[in-house]
């Protein structure tokens, strides 16, 4: 049996102003599987992701996510989750609080608030605003906001940024939990340790120019 | 002192040439310049003042006065007062360098500002007061006066910033001359008049007296502040220059956005509050007998109420703006009447109001990648976060045309319905603002007869302004038609609000895709 594809990259090229970023890529990810995107500096792994979020239309091409093109909906952000470089927060939130925002917008949630904290080593950091945190337990907190809500396919730009060893270890066993319930993940990354701890299918790019 | 000058030419032997002949030159043109161009205007508005104060307009004008300082001591203490340029901060602040040579010449620095700051002080005083004699010792007086007191609460401001203790005191200040001004414009026009009358008529000895008086304490807090410059610790001072250097860097980039996420990051950082969960009705993992939305839309309301928690954790802000429902009042009281100042007032103060609860929508606009983690739609949210700015401005507006139609500077009427009516232009206006980005210095600068208009700027700036004004013009009309087409004024304003707010919502859309718009964020990361 065939797992359902969740995404489908065709020969997929990118320019930016004039430049080509991507050139000929594809890409299959089926629902279980976890693909780790990697390669050199601005080889094109963030374009790729954001591509895939409906970001960045391709020049050429097909890119099918979900069974239809990518675009930037609610509809669509209902099942996909984009988590940047630069986590961000709304000012006047608490860490717990942004959260419990995450559990009453969604209704259902994949963790209590707070399982959340404590898997994801915030809550003595839980009653104090994500200015005042660390670099490191920004990105936590993106993505516990990320991995608090359901969603079908995750895309992760450098989901290892900022994180120490032992916690890239404990995120690289919640995105293979995620992966195992269902989802999909990929995720651009510089740490080929993290990317085969999570057992990712690794594509590495080629520069296009 | 030798030192600190070594390292400091040290510092700039790498930078802009030294000053030549002919950047002197220009230097000293413009300032002849300024002072060509300047001397008429202010000479005459200064010979205007010459006379017998209007008892009715004392109080107002005291309060205005006294609400002006304590705005300057707000600054100077928000601002630091001492604070560095980059290089110093860096480099001069965290060596074994006395601190106060150091500080010493931005601590120079401070005296001019307050000094200039002060003679505005002294000529508002005499504008208010008058001069029903003796016109130039009175203006010599009231010029000491307010320079004394300028320079005297940056001094305190610095004494604040080496020490809580001196901190504590200056914010006490800081609420006693609030009071003061509550008090000059609550019993200005009733019983205090009498007292103020005898001020504006005090012989001239008394004032000069007074501002020797003044002048002394300002000496010796003055002389604190010099010695306590030593103390002053390093941390406050590089948390002053951080943000006197992002103040100054948005400035110059006329970005004039950031100064508010400057205020507001710096408002929350360090900060520890009290998470407390999201009300019942709006969260779908509470239980009890509160009845739940559905979610398509509870979502959206969900998301919105950071905008209403952010505001009630704020209530300094909140009391700062329902004292500014009484400013139209008094400037209407000043001016003897409904004055343009008075106008401008109840305008701004109205999408100010507004303005103050769309940080939110700011974020979302700025920074979309939260509004897509949370995955509710873009006009959804819009219209959620829609709800406070209207209700703000709404209370914001009905309190100040309330103050206004009791000071009797409008006719008797139904003003204050306007407030409420008026409210969802202004939450459209603030939102739009709220959504309107950067500014764009790519777009042409015209020249007129009357000087040179860059359009990016001017754009940016009537953003929101346009359409509120726009839905807010019956309301806008109103004070110069006058009470006898009220009624019909009401009801256009009804409806125009209404209108521009529902066009504004369905033509909302999330944020472009491409993050390189939005000035500050650095070019797109190709990965």
């Amino acid at each position: 049996m065939v797992a359902e594809s969740i995404i489908v990259v065709r020969d997929v090229r990118v320019e930016l102003s004039g430049t080509p970023i991507l050139r000929g890529v594809d890409l299959t990810v089926a629902r279980g599987d976890i693909v780790a995107v990697v390669g050199v500096n601005g080889v094109g792994k963030s374009t790729l992701l954001r591509c895939l979020a409906g970001l960045q239309p391709p020049r050429s091409g097909e890119v099918s996510v979900l069974d239809r093109p990518p675009a930037d909906d609610s509809d669509f952000w209902r099942d996909v989750l984009l988590v940047g470089d630069e986590p961000a927060w709304y000012p006047g939130l608490t860490v717990r609080e942004h959260l419990e925002l995450m559990h009453a917008v969604h209704r259902s949630s994949r963790l209590e608030v707070e399982t959340a904290l404590e898997v994801f080593g915030l809550a003595g950091r839980a009653d104090m605003a994500p200015l005042t945190l660390s670099t490191g337990q920004r990105q936590r907190l993106s993505l516990a906001m990320a991995l608090l809500r359901p969603s079908r396919l995750l895309l992760l730009d450098e989901p290892e940024r900022g994180l120490d060893a032992t916690f890239r270890k404990r995120l690289a066993t919640m995105l293979t939990e995620y992966a195992a319930a269902g989802g999909a993940v990929v995720m651009a990354t510089h740490d080929l340790d993290f990317a085969r701890i999570t057992r990712a299918r690794r594509i590495t790019l080629e520069a296009a120019a | 002192m030798n030192e600190v000058r070594a390292v400091r030419a040290l510092i700039r032997s790498g930078g802009r040439t030294p000053m030549s002949w002919s950047d002197r030159y220009v230097a000293l043109f413009g300032l002849a310049m300024a002072v060509a161009v300047l001397a008429q205007p202010v000479a005459s508005v200064v010979a205007a003042m010459a006379g017998q104060a209007d008892p009715s307009r004392l109080g107002a004008g005291v309060a205005l006065i006294a609400l002006a300082y304590a705005g300057l001591l707000a600054l100077a203490r928000t601002l630091g007062p001492v604070a560095l340029p980059a290089a110093d901060a860096a480099w001069l602040l965290l060596s074994p360098l006395p601190r106060r040579t150091v500080l010493g010449r931005s601590a120079v620095i401070l005296p001019a500002i307050s000094s200039l700051a002060g003679v505005g002080l002294g000529l508002a005083l005499l504008a208010v007061l008058g001069a029903p004699d003796q016109f130039t010792p009175r203006l010599v007086t009231a010029v000491l006066l307010g320079v004394s007191a300028a320079v005297g609460g940056m001094a305190a401001a610095v004494l604040a910033q080496a020490s809580p203790q001196w901190d504590s005191w200056l914010q006490g200040a800081l609420v006693v001359l609030v009071i003061v001004a509550a008090l000059a414009a609550v019993l200005g026009s009733g019983p205090g008049r009498h007292l103020l009358v005898a001020v504006a008529d005090a012989p001239v000895s008394l004032g000069a007296a007074s501002a020797a008086l003044c002048g002394t304490v300002t000496a010796l807090l003055v002389r604190r502040a010099w010695a306590a410059l030593g103390r002053v610790h390093a941390r406050t001072v590089l948390a002053a220059s951080t943000r006197a250097g992002r103040v100054a860097a948005a400035t110059v980039a006329l970005e004039l956005g950031a100064l508010t996420w400057i205020a507001e990051d710096g408002h929350w950082r360090g900060r520890t509050l009290r998470s407390r969960p999201w009300p019942a009705p709006l969260s779908g993992s509470l239980s009890g007998p509160m009845p739940r939305l559905p979610r398509p839309l509870s979502a959206p309301l969900a998301l919105a109420w950071q905008d209403w928690r952010r505001l009630g954790r704020r209530p300094g802000r909140l009391a700062a703006l329902l004292a500014a429902t009484a400013l139209p009042a008094l400037a209407a009281q000043a001016a003897g009447g409904l004055s343009p100042v008075a106008m401008i007032l109840v305008a701004g103060g109205a999408l100010t109001a507004a303005v103050a609860c769309t940080t939110g929508a700011r974020r979302d606009e700025e920074d979309p990648s939260l509004a897509r983690l949370f995955g509710v739609g873009a006009r959804a949210a819009l219209t959620a976060r829609a709800l406070l700015p209207m209700l703000l401005s709404a209370a914001w507006l009905t309190l100040a045309l309330a103050g206004l139609t009791a000071m009797g500077a409008l006719p008797a009427g139904p003003w204050w319905l306007f407030g409420p009516l008026s409210a969802p232009a202004l939450a459209a206006g603030a939102l739009r603002m709220a959504r309107r980005g950067f500014v764009d210095h790519s777009m042409p600068v015209i020249d007129t007869p009357g000087g040179a208009i860059p359009v990016g700027p001017l754009v940016w700036a009537m953003t929101g302004v346009d359409i509120a004004a726009l839905g807010c013009a019956p309301a806008l009309l109103a004070p110069a038609v006058g009470p006898t087409a009220l009624g019909a004024l009401v009801a256009a304003q009804a409806l125009s609000g209404v209108a521009v707010l529902t066009a504004f919502l369905l033509r909302a859309r999330r944020a472009a895709a491409d993050p390189a718009r939005l000035g500050y964020v650095t070019p797109i990361d190709l990965g």
